[in-house]
């Protein structure tokens, strides 16, 4: 009950927030930018230039991240491999993003990842501790012990009724998705909602118990960042989600508050193994637009191209 | 004096174990304390019939020992730190009483010694057994090392909310893996066993087992400081009861010289301040001065001819009942994967100390101590346990860390090259090839894209390219089954090069592990895939796509 009771705390949350959002859009019709809110902001150019132009484009990110407080970004670093591999999200998005939530009045930001192999080889190999460790108040932290999750429960689950999510994630309070465009063997394409299985403790269970796809959007249910920022900088097209596979550059960067209208997008930006699908086509994005979790098709939605 | 620089040794001595660890810096030697022991050196050399680089280093002590005298035992070798430390912690007040036939047992070490020599001469190395500073290290990789992560976690599990309190993230997030080995009690009883030898007479280990002792107390006699007792002498006896090493004779103006660790013990408690160690260059004129102090007695005299006759019958058979086993002809034939770089079997028995420096600096943990594998000459060997842990690509520190280079220290690409076996797959445990399972969990951990799948009857199913794979055991460890994984590495196909380029041999051998796009490609070609309860994936399917074969896993076949 008590994790119930927290769950809500963070629903109510996300409304005010929304709100929030809102209302600051409505005082603030000056910028441009913010006269028509977009679903998608795309940004095409280098990783530093287009995650800024990006979060400008989104009306700053002092919209989802106010002062004094904590924010945990959620990059991929699973991966003990550089950035060039594709596996990983590129070290200078999430500098950018920290940066910018410092610039907002962040008290604590933490770079968060459940990696796959070893936490310290991970963090060192991404090149993501050593772009963040100049950063002031920028934690990058690599987990692997149960001891750092806390279990909640999933109200609206249809395969998962509980799930441990990071202690750090549910106690702060604004989280930021950073993922990697990058296919995954078992779910097609690893993105956004895919990323979640970083800030769970027991996810193999996904793999060799439940249906992996119904899991995760039973996921996305009680995990929702307030902002997604996709690095497509790079692709991992074939080979995913560990590598070694083709890596193209589409030199992007998605930015939403959707999760599953970004990964949607995500899914076009380039051929997966050489051939191109559609965000509806992705069985777990499929599923979690079906449960209403957010805009699948992009002709429905409004959005921002432009060139940093 | 002495003290301070025998604990600044172990502290040295910690500091270079605790260094040995990924990623270790090419320049520093954190094997250091092992490349200086020349008893470990002599019988790698010995048993492999090959000079080793790095056991060089042990002249230093050598050479020293020549010139001071046996300095090393006193000041320098942190087991007699950790001995002497245990004893103050323990039994100081307890009187200290020589045992009977004190001569007697003093000539154990150097049968010992002569028992380690002549067996390694005979091929089989033992003297990793007693000699004290592998003992010491394993000591400190199986029981210490992991006891203390343990203390150190409970610590910061203890300190978290403070740390939380306090704004502290990292710190309070920071966690250490925690080490584990077989059968570490082993070690933990001997250890326990020597230490508490000490109760019976101050360092009973030093003065009548250490075999690197006796090997000393060959050449120390020769060194410069030797002892000296003035006329002033009244015969109290204090510095022969003080005297940790016993080395005192009954006339207290006596020295056995070969025992004398120049701790100067002796001159301290003297209350007439008759003892002195004055320099002398040599043995014939100490002898003159002390009338007693003959150069090397116990090594020359008193341990006989027949003494190393039957020394030398107990190392030859040792060695004969330590090799004459099934194990001998078995070699490379069981299932026993050993470290990349590791020597030849044969060699690598023979050079390998068992000291555990490598099994401390795995990055994984995947290194464990052999017990009964590969007979007794195999005794705390390395091997990889795959089912427990990988072997990491981007570490080599295992052989960096080789003090006699049993395993070869190696460059990444030349170690990723280092294939130590082959990955098979046991098909009749495999969920995808047994129970037609969407399994897919080592093709995706596979670092070098060993694994592939291809269709058969219908299926997509895991291949294993043999050639690419080096035996890193990512699958091993990851196969979901409960019990043996279904997919084991084994030694089949292993590159154990006693020099030379392991790249040049894998490139000859026409193998290939390159983390390299490979062929992917393949999974277009399956065409098992369901959409599995998804009607509305179903109602969007046009007949035309439904036989479109077409699709990797996780996409749908909606326009």
């Amino acid at each position: 009950m008590k994790n119930f009771g927290r769950e809500i705390t963070r629903r109510d949350f996300l409304k005010s927030a929304a709100a929030g959002a809102a209302l600051s859009f409505a005082w603030k019709p000056v910028f441009s930018n913010a006269q028509e809110e977009y679903d998608l902001v795309v940004i095409s150019g280098d990783p530093v230039a287009a995650t800024r132009k990006a979060l400008e484009v989104m009306g700053g990110i002092s919209r989802f991240v106010k002062k004094g407080q904590r924010v945990v970004l959620k990059p991929n670093m699973s991966f003990a491999r550089p950035p060039e591999s594709g596996c990983n999200t590129h070290p200078q998005v999430v500098t950018t993003v920290a940066q910018a939530c410092l610039e907002a009045g962040a008290q604590q930001i933490m770079v968060m990842d459940y990696t796959l192999g070893r936490p310290e080889l991970c963090l060192e190999r991404s090149g993501i501790r050593q772009a963040c460790k100049s950063i002031k108040n920028v934690h990058v932290i690599g987990i692997e012990e149960k001891k750092f999750f806390r279990e909640i429960r999933v109200p609206q689950g249809k395969v998962l009724d509980r799930v441990e999510v990071l202690k750090e994630v549910l106690d702060s309070q604004v989280l930021i998705s950073l993922p990697v465009t990058k296919s995954h063997s078992a779910t097609g394409v690893s993105m956004g909602i895919k990323g979640l299985m970083g800030l769970i403790w027991n996810r193999t269970s996904f793999h060799d118990k439940y249906n992996i796809n119904q899991a995760l959007a039973d996921l996305a249910t009680v995990i929702k960042p307030q902002l997604t920022i996709l690095d497509a900088s790079r692709a991992l097209v074939s080979g995913g989600p560990g590598g070694p596979g083709e890596v193209q550059k589409p030199n992007l960067i998605i930015a939403g508050v959707d999760p599953v209208a970004v990964d949607s997008y995500g899914v076009t930006v380039a051929p997966w193994y050489g051939q191109n699908f559609k965000g509806r086509q992705v069985e777990h994005l499929l599923v979690a637009h079906q449960r209403g979790l957010g805009k699948i098709d992009l002709d429905q939605l409004r959005i921002f191209k432009g060139k940093a | 004096m002495r003290t301070f620089v025998q604990t600044f040794s172990l502290l040295l001595f910690t500091t270079f174990f605790s260094l040995a660890t990924y990623k270790l810096p090419d320049w520093l030697p954190a094997d250091i304390y092992l490349r200086l022991d020349p008893l470990l050196g002599l019988s790698a050399i010995l048993a492999g019939k090959e000079i080793i680089g790095r056991a060089l280093w042990s002249l230093i002590i050598v050479g020293t020992t020549l010139t001071i005298g046996r300095f090393f035992c006193g000041y320098v070798c942190p087991m007699g730190a950790v001995i002497d430390l245990s004893h103050y912690l323990l039994w100081r007040r307890k009187k200290n009483s020589p045992l009977k036939s004190e001569a007697n047992f003093r000539k154990i070490k150097f049968f010992l010694l002569f028992i380690f020599l002549i067996a390694a001469l005979a091929g089989v190395s033992l003297s990793y057994f007693m000699d004290p500073l592998p003992l010491l290290t394993r000591f400190y990789t199986f029981i210490l090392y992991p006891l203390v992560i343990t203390l150190i976690n409970l610590f910061l599990d203890l300190m978290r909310p403070i740390f939380h309190a306090l704004g502290w993230i990292s710190l309070s997030h920071q966690h250490y893996s925690q080490p584990v080995y077989y059968l570490a009690i082993v070690t933990f009883l001997i250890f326990a066993g020597i230490v508490t030898l000490s109760r019976l007479t101050i360092r009973f280990w030093c003065r009548y087992l250490c075999p690197l002792g006796a090997l000393l107390s060959f050449i120390s006699p020769l060194g410069l400081w030797k002892r000296r007792v003035s006329q002033e002498c009244n015969e109290c006896l204090k510095c022969q009861k003080a005297c940790p090493m016993g080395a005192v004779e009954e006339n207290p103006k006596r020295i056995h010289l070969a025992e004398c660790i120049q701790c100067r013990t002796c001159a301290e408690v003297c209350p007439k301040g008759a003892i002195t160690f004055p320099t002398s260059f040599s043995l014939a004129k100490a002898s003159e001065h002390q009338t007693s102090a003959k150069g090397g007695e116990y090594s020359t005299v008193d341990f006989s001819r027949r003494g190393f006759l039957y020394s030398a019958a107990g190392g030859l058979t040792l060695a004969f009942l330590a090799d004459r086993t099934p194990f001998t002809p078995l070699k490379g034939k069981y299932q026993l994967i050993r470290p990349p770089g590791a020597l030849p079997e044969t060699d690598f028995l023979q050079t390998c100390i068992r000291c555990g420096e490598c099994m401390k600096s795995c990055l994984t943990n995947t290194l464990q101590p052999c017990l009964w594998e590969s007979g007794l000459t195999g005794l705390w060997t390395p091997k990889m346990d795959l089912r427990f842990a990988p072997c990491e690509q981007n570490c080599n520190v295992c052989g960096k860390v080789c003090p006699t280079q049993a395993l070869r220290s190696l460059s990444l690409e030349e170690k990723t090259n280092a294939k130590v076996g082959t990955a098979v797959l046991r098909k009749e445990m495999c969920l995808v090839w047994a129970q037609d399972k969407l399994c897919l969990i080592c093709d995706e951990i596979c670092p070098y894209n060993a694994i592939v799948f291809r269709t058969v009857e219908g299926y997509r199913r895991p291949f294993v390219i043999a050639s690419r794979c080096n035996g890193c055991g990512f699958c091993e460890q990851k196969c979901p089954i409960q019990g043996d994984s279904a997919i084991i590495v084994v030694p089949s196909g292993e590159i154990r090069l006693k020099e030379g380029s392991y790249l040049k041999e894998a490139q000859k051998l026409q193998l290939e592990f390159k983390p390299d796009p490979g062929d992917d490609k393949f999974i277009l070609e399956e065409s098992g895939f369901k959409v599995e309860g998804e009607q509305k994936g179903k109602e969007n399917l046009s007949p035309a796509e439904k036989t479109q074969p077409k699709k990797p896993k996780g996409f749908l076949l909606i326009p």
